[in-house]
């Protein structure tokens, strides 16, 4: 009796970890998947995908920085109220009057920012490193949409404070997406409830922003983690010991069965912890163990993006501007900075600008996996077999970086072209 | 690895120290300690004492319903004492709210009681600010994107120094006084009297709508224009009206720095409502839709004293009370915007007066005076004095009489920029531009000094000067201003009626021509506006000047635009290819722009 109460922090612990602190191979594999959070890591992990050079853990901090905007926007909401008339107010007491409102609506702000830009950068690199190539192309339209969903959340998001700022932003926004073809003027409808940004608009803005979005950003995320485990971890390059004369020999059968040995060789390590298999795989060379590797090197993303939050979030105050009023529109009145190359774009012509040329870049975007079929330059930073592919992107995103630049410095009183210095 | 990772847990884990002390030191709990303790030096009681002791700082906060919109007033979270007679002498934020008997508060057994309430009127509704800060920058509105900064006390980042300079000074709050203190001659508010004084005195209700007040429409709508515009917006654009709007025709009044204060604070005040009405009343004032009386003009006073004066000597009278010397010249009175009356009677007749009272752009289609809405009889009168201006200027050498008469608009140095030249549209010619000047032939000019030109500023001086005098002034320009011999014209090959037929055919081709050769400068709608307008002298002819159009001959359109206008930026389209049949059709064009005109 006593002793079992003595023991009984031990077995409570036990009964969570079922594994101690690992000190053997054996144990580390086994820590990795008898825990629910860290069995979506594989048991080992190759050197290259922990490389900070290759990754530069872009995919992670997008990651936590959902993270933090689940946990700071909860928390938000519980001051913020979503009417026409309290909105705005409820910022200025966040701004004041709230313990830890202004730190919390600041990490909120930049951080939304902040993840838009670094899922695009995540975009990048994989484009940029080829990781998009089979098995891999549609863990690629995953990320792309999951792209289209933290635009639209850091969109639905910059309504709700409910000043200037907000309101001709989304008015811009919003009437860009009604010059979309037959459905444009619905849609348009559909989002603000409205003709104008009003009450319905803010509330719909704010339930799709709470609500749906991120449920739905949980779920992509969810299934694009997963697929990145299934598609084989991380992308590497092929095997440089292998001859390329060996590799072109295995007949199509042989190759086609290489992805399906795959993941078959990481059941042969399960069964060798569990017990019931003798069989030893043979273990990749240039991999090391999860524990503790992986795991350090995520908690040290994890904390560069809190501190570099934090630190931006304590210097920098999210703007607020004055209380919304319909009958002056800031002149320009501009979108959210990453709608600012549509809007520039819009500039020119509408329907090209703000849903043809878009539309199109998202169309090759989606498709690209399935466009570009060649096997060359996977897993490498600009490998020279990727040149036409990898300048073609980088032309892209220079044009659209160049039309956001000039959209947000070079843009004054009715779009007029005027110098920032 | 693992040193990073000691190192970033020791960084977030001081950020996050630093944050959270930042939350728990706030300059509010700091400003009531020290209220505390010094209250618990001057308490008296023990019981006193004991109650402050058990004090420990708080967000104390006024919810004020009483007076428009909800507003939640924090600032006695810093200033405390605002209502402790203890701290009169003490410094911000500590210091008693002082106590006035000129705004009701009344001293009752050696204690003071308050007209003004706080728990009734909070402090933004008197001062302005941000209620809900509590901290000093946001609360006094600091933030250049608060609407509503401390009146009189806080300027804010974006103000310029020189006009913010203008703008301190506790009288500034008079504007929010007025918003339930309606009354015109309330004791409380004497600038807000004095600015509506100057609204009037200074002609600006000829432009102005303020709803109940005036009634003008070729300004904008100032009814609500004290919640729309900061006080450094209202100081700076009645200073200088194109630092703001590059296009405005707002005139710059000469005004002293105390006028234009007390009419920023008449016009603050103008918020569009004021506190002590209720909506129905406001509906049932908007919807009896008043036409505002002009004060001096038509209160009974003047009508009882009307009879008593002929129409010219009641003109006479109205001209001084309606302060049309703000704009115009009449005598040795000069406003130095508008032109000069001082020979009215004998540059225009009764009809041309009474209609261009009625509508100034049924004369002069770009005036900028507005249409005042005076009764009939009152303009009947003005008319009638205006008739009696008929003594010519004393005769005078060449010289004195361009000084007296001409450089007023055309400037000391003929360049066209007179005082005045801002306000006038067409402008004043240029005279020193000696490509125009000789490319035109003398009977030209001649009639233009004698018979004006109509639809422009320029007068008819034929019954001032005689025939001689003009001659005289036109030579004196000459050798003054143009500097060049005369030449000899070569006469050119130009019909005197317009030989292209009157057709919608011909206006048509006409228009399709106007659209895409002459846009660029004298705009599609061929006012004289086009995008290039701006940046040419002299401006582009605002082709839809229909006095102006209606007095120019056939012949004049058509050598204009075949052979260009010397001097000015319009090019002879001959040598762009237009024939004689496209200039027609373009003159047709033209001519029925200005069909319909009047």
């Amino acid at each position: 009796m006593w002793k079992d109460l003595l023991d009984l922090p031990r077995n409570v612990w036990r009964s969570i970890f079922r594994n101690p602190l690992p000190s053997s191979d054996r144990g580390r594999a086994a820590t990795s998947f008898t825990n629910f959070f860290l069995h979506i890591q594989p048991v080992r992990v190759s050197k290259q995908a922990l490389r900070p050079s290759y990754t530069m853990g872009l995919g992670l901090i997008s990651f936590f920085l959902f993270v933090i905007l689940t946990v700071t926007g909860v928390l938000l909401m519980f001051y913020y109220v979503p009417s026409t008339g309290m909105a705005y107010d409820r910022m200025l007491d966040l701004r004041s009057s709230v313990a830890f409102g202004i730190i919390l609506r600041n990490m909120h702000r930049w951080a939304a920012h902040a993840m838009v830009a670094v899922v695009f950068l995540h975009m990048c690199r994989v484009f940029l490193t080829g990781s998009y190539k089979p098995p891999r192309e549609f863990n690629w339209i995953l990320g792309v949409c999951l792209f289209l969903l933290t635009l639209l959340s850091s969109f639905t998001g910059y309504l709700l404070p409910w000043d200037q700022l907000a309101f001709w932003a989304i008015t811009v926004g919003t009437s860009i997406a009604g010059y979309a073809p037959l459905v444009g003027k619905e849609l348009k409808f559909l989002l603000l409830g409205d003709a104008n940004v009003g009450q319905e608009a803010l509330l719909r803005f704010y339930v799709l922003h709470v609500v749906v979005l991120p449920a739905v950003l949980t779920i992509f995320v969810a299934v694009h983690f997963w697929r990145i485990r299934k598609d084989g971890g991380l992308a590497k390059p092929e095997p440089a010991a292998l001859p390329p004369a060996a590799a072109a020999e295995p007949d199509v059968a042989a190759a086609a069965a290489v992805p399906a040995a795959e993941p078959a060789r990481r059941f042969v390590i399960q069964g060798l912890v569990r017990g019931p298999l003798v069989k030893v795989g043979k273990l990749e060379e240039d991999t090391v163990f999860s524990w503790p590797n992986l795991l350090i090197a995520e908690l040290v993303v994890l904390l560069l993006t809190i501190a570099g939050l934090l630190a931006v979030s304590y210097f920098f105050n999210a703007p607020l501007e004055q209380p919304v009023n319909v009958m002056h529109p800031p002149n320009p009145a501009k979108a959210p900075w990453y709608f600012l190359g549509l809007q520039e774009q819009v500039s020119y012509s509408a329907f090209w600008g703000g849903i043809g040329v878009p539309g199109i870049e998202l169309l090759l975007l989606v498709l690209l996996p399935f466009i570009d079929r060649g096997k060359q330059g996977v897993g490498r930073w600009f490998a020279r077999e990727r040149v036409l592919a990898n300048s073609v992107f980088l032309l892209f995103v220079l044009i659209n970086v160049v039309l956001i630049v000039i959209g947000t410095f070079f843009r004054g009183a009715n779009w007029q072209f005027v110098s920032p210095f | 690895m693992r040193l990073a990772l000691a190192v970033l847990s020791l960084v977030v884990l001081i950020g996050s120290g630093v944050v959270v002390y930042d939350q728990f030191h706030s300059r509010w709990e700091d400003n009531q300690k020290a209220y505390f303790n010094q209250a618990l030096g001057l308490a008296k009681t023990p019981a006193e004492r004991a109650s402050l002791e058990a004090r420990v700082p708080k967000i104390e906060q006024t919810i004020v319903t009483g007076f428009g919109e909800q507003r939640i007033d924090r600032c006695v979270s810093c200033h405390i004492a605002v209502d402790d007679p203890r701290f009169t002498t003490e410094k911000q934020p500590l210091a008693t709210h002082p106590y006035s008997e000129a705004m009701g508060d009344v001293l009752r057994n050696g204690r003071w009681e308050r007209r003004h309430k706080f728990t009734d009127f909070g402090c933004t509704t008197c001062h302005d600010g941000q209620g809900r800060g509590l901290d000093r920058a946001d609360a006094h509105g600091d933030d250049s994107f608060w609407p509503e900064p401390m009146l009189g006390y806080t300027m804010q980042d974006g103000w310029k120094k020189e006009i913010s300079s203008h703008l301190h000074g506790k009288e500034y709050m008079q504007a929010n006084c007025a918003r339930c203190h309606t009354a015109k001659d309330f004791a409380g508010t004497p600038l807000v009297a004095r600015g509506r004084e100057l609204f009037f005195k200074t002609g600006c209700y000829g432009c102005h709508r303020i709803e109940e007040i005036s009634s003008g429409t070729l300004g904008p709508d100032l009814t609500e224009v004290g919640k729309e515009r900061k006080l450094d917006y209202l100081w700076g654009h009645i200073v200088n009206p194109r630092d703001y709007t590059a296009t405005s025709i707002m005139p710059q009044f000469k005004l002293t720095d105390e006028d234009r204060k007390a009419l920023v604070i008449f016009l603050k005040s103008r918020r569009g409502s004021d506190l002590t009405e209720s909506d129905t009343e406001r509906f049932r004032l908007k919807s009896a839709n008043v036409t505002p009386a002009l004060p001096g003009v038509s209160e009974p006073g003047a009508a009882a004293a009307g009879p008593a004066l002929t129409p010219a000597a009641r003109g006479e009278k109205l001209v001084g009370d309606l302060a049309c010397m703000s704009c115009h010249k009449l005598g040795d009175r000069d406003g130095g915007i508008s032109p000069d009356l001082s020979y009215e009677g004998l540059m225009r007749d009764q009809p041309w007066l009474m209609d261009h009272f009625r509508s100034p752009r049924s004369r002069i289609p770009d005036s900028n005076m507005p249409a005042f809405g005076l009764p009939q009889a009152d303009f009947e009168a003005i008319t009638a004095y205006l008739l009696t201006r008929t003594t010519p200027p004393a005769a005078a050498t060449p010289a004195d009489t361009f000084k007296t008469l001409c450089v007023r608009c055309h400037g000391e140095k003929g360049d066209g920029k007179g005082i005045n030249y801002l306000y006038l549209d067409p402008a004043p010619r240029d005279l020193t531009r000696a490509e125009f000047m000789v490319s035109k032939p003398q009977e030209r000019f001649i009639a233009s000094i004698r018979d004006g030109v109509a639809g422009t500023s320029m007068p008819a001086w034929g019954k001032s000067l005689s025939d001689e005098q003009v001659k005289g002034v036109l030579d004196y320009v000459w050798q003054t201003y143009v500097k060049e011999p005369r030449r000899q014209l070569k006469p050119r090959k130009v019909p005197e009626q317009n030989p292209a037929p009157t057709s919608a055919e011909s206006i048509g081709r006409g228009e399709a021509t106007f659209m895409q050769r002459c846009t660029g400068c004298h705009g599609r709608k061929a006012d004289g506006h086009g995008p290039n307008s701006m940046d040419i002298s002299p401006r582009p002819r605002n082709l839809r000047n229909f006095a102006f159009m209606q007095h120019t001959p056939d012949r004049r359109l058509m050598e204009s635009i075949e052979y260009g206008v010397e001097g000015t930026a319009m090019p002879s389209w001959m040598d762009y290819g237009l024939s004689q049949s496209d200039v027609g059709d373009i003159v047709n064009y033209i001519r029925s722009l200005n069909q319909t005109g009047k």
